[in-house]
């Protein structure tokens, strides 16, 4: 009773549903990144204690991204969500040469996750717009990037408050979820 | 002591008075960036330099933002975490359950939304946790992880983002191993998940609103005519004045101001009576180089929007009232060096303008001044 045609099909067929990891050091942009990808939508988010997550549908696809790192201590509770991740977020603070090194290793850690390693692996070169940013080709050297060998990979340059770069991001992970 | 008279006598304002001010200053500036706020506090020795000090003014939190307290205390940087540590050790967690000591912590600020902030806040919470209840978890890492784990359980259990929410088998598999590679017992991570499943973490209340700050020790305050921008007519308001700011309300027990007034690059003058049809009249105007007042007021419909007022005029009750508000009001007003640059800027544009059209003019003018 009262089904539409529509209804029907979304039964059969479903908004396909994709959940993304994001992660990165501290100030890489990860909190800016979350909620350009939000806005523009109608928010009617009801405040929760925790961390930031966020659905963004785009493309007829529903993506659930989370904010998650922290130290090695806790990655044993990631783990436990690893096992239904179709993707990966990194984002890196492509002006900041100091803590590069940091960085590739942090990426290097999340590459070794057992759990991880069907998932897509999106890379966004974040913070474009600083004078001493490194472009895309120089962090695909130092992030190491064409050693990854399980994980299809992209890296996308990004200018997170300007929103520059992330829609670009989410069209090559629902290619690669199409797949 | 006769100096301590003579100045006192010479300051017509006690040192107090300032200091609560510039407190009041402080608190503000903090809750719009708590950097700025903390720096403030400290250019004007109200706080010292020391993370225990600043840890203190954060757990007191009198009219701080809670959002506010849990940014800085989230920040990055060897400060700010010696300032989280010591916050931290202010609460005293002793004989309550895990849950509970968490309820608490979690009400004292607001938890940024950011993992690596959570963690590190995560961590000093389970130092402090064990410290206090040295029996409960063989080591402090065990505790940090659980403590990470409930926050992950009441995101996924309480954020409508999370469309699959875990069960409580689900829960105890996660926390698989976290006990030195052992699993804690079933009941306690049971009971655990039952209560953040039967009640989420608060969000934590505002001490107070922070405009009832503003308007609780004001520079002056009282009732006024204010006469309307479009249309013409007078309307009774109260007034108050405070840290450069003029505000009005319709009622003395309203909690939101009706109006705004930023005194910033405007000027007061007296009103010639003449002019008005009432009594004790004085003007707000713009400043030389600036068109109109900015200023923001709540429409009819309880819509906040801006005012489109080139002149402000009100009408005190006596004389003596209308030069005591203008007099506070001279006080008040704040000069922005950017709007004279601006106004000298504009001067000179008309005035090459007016040399090309009217040179003899303009010479004569020249000439004579």
């Amino acid at each position: 009773m009262g089904l539409t045609i529509s209804s029907v099909l979304t039964r059969l067929f479903g908004k396909k549903q994709m959940r993304i990891l994001m992660v990165g050091l501290d100030s890489a942009g990860k909190t800016t990144i979350l909620y350009k990808l939000k806005l523009g939508e109608i928010v009617t988010t009801i405040p929760t204690i925790g961390f930031n997550v966020e659905t963004v549908e785009y493309k007829n696809i529903c993506f659930t991204v989370w904010d998650v790192g922290g130290q090695n201590k806790i990655r044993p509770l990631w783990r436990h969500y690893f096992q239904n991740t179709q993707g990966l977020i990194f984002v890196v603070d492509s002006s900041d040469r100091e803590r590069m090194d940091e960085a590739a290793k942090e990426l290097q850690y999340m590459m070794q996750e057992d759990e991880l390693r069907d998932a897509v692996v999106l890379i966004f070169a974040n913070k474009q717009d600083l004078p001493n940013a490194m472009t895309t080709s120089e962090l695909t050297d130092k992030l190491g990037l064409n050693q990854i060998r399980n994980n299809n990979w992209y890296i996308q340059a990004t200018c997170a408050t300007q929103g520059n770069g992330l829609y670009e991001g989410l069209d090559w992970l629902s290619n690669e979820l199409a797949k | 002591m006769p100096l301590a008279a003579a100045t006192s006598l010479a300051n017509p304002q006690p040192k107090n008075h300032t200091r609560t001010k510039q407190t009041s200053i402080g608190r503000k500036k903090f809750n719009m960036d708590p950097k700025k706020g903390i720096e403030y506090l400290l250019e004007h020795g109200l706080l010292q330099a020391t993370a225990d000090d600043v840890a203190a003014f954060l757990y007191k939190g009198e009219g701080l933002n809670k959002t506010a307290i849990g940014d800085y205390l989230g920040e990055r940087s060897d400060f700010n975490e010696k300032v989280l540590r010591a916050f931290v050790d202010l609460h005293d967690f002793t004989d309550l359950i895990l849950v509970q000591a968490l309820r608490q912590f979690l009400w004292s600020f607001r938890l940024p939304g950011e993992a690596q902030k959570i963690d590190r806040m995560m961590e000093c919470f389970a130092q402090r946790y064990c410290q206090l209840n040295p029996n409960i978890f063989t080591n402090t890492d065990t505790c940090y992880v659980l403590s990470f784990a409930i926050i992950m359980l009441n995101t996924s259990l309480h954020n409508p983002s999370v469309k699959d929410k875990p069960t409580v088998e689900q829960f105890i598999s996660m926390n698989r191993g976290i006990n030195n590679g052992g699993d804690l017992p079933r009941e306690l991570l049971e009971s655990l998940y039952e209560s953040i499943k039967t009640e989420p973490f608060k969000i934590p209340e505002d001490d107070g609103n922070d405009l009832m700050h503003t308007f609780f020790n004001p520079d002056k305050e009282g009732w006024l005519w204010k006469q309307g921008g479009r249309y013409k007519s007078w309307k009774r308001r109260w007034f108050i004045l405070n840290d450069n700011c003029l505000y009005y309300f319709e009622y003395t027990t309203d909690k939101e101001p009706r109006g705004i007034i930023p005194l910033e690059n405007i000027e007061v003058r007296e009103a010639a009576d003449r002019h008005t049809s009432k009594p004790h009249c004085f003007e707000l105007y713009a400043a030389a180089g600036t068109d109109f007042i900015k200023a923001c007021k709540t429409d009819s419909e309880g819509k906040v929007v801006e005012g489109k007022h080139t002149v402000y005029r009100m009408s005190a009750a006596t004389s003596e009232e209308k030069d005591e508000w203008i007099k506070c009001l001279r006080q008040s007003i704040s000069h922005n060096p950017f709007y004279d640059m601006l106004a000298a800027r504009k001067k000179k544009a008309q005035k090459t303008n007016a040399h090309h059209h009217h040179h003899h003019h303009s010479q004569h003018h020249n000439a004579r001044s």
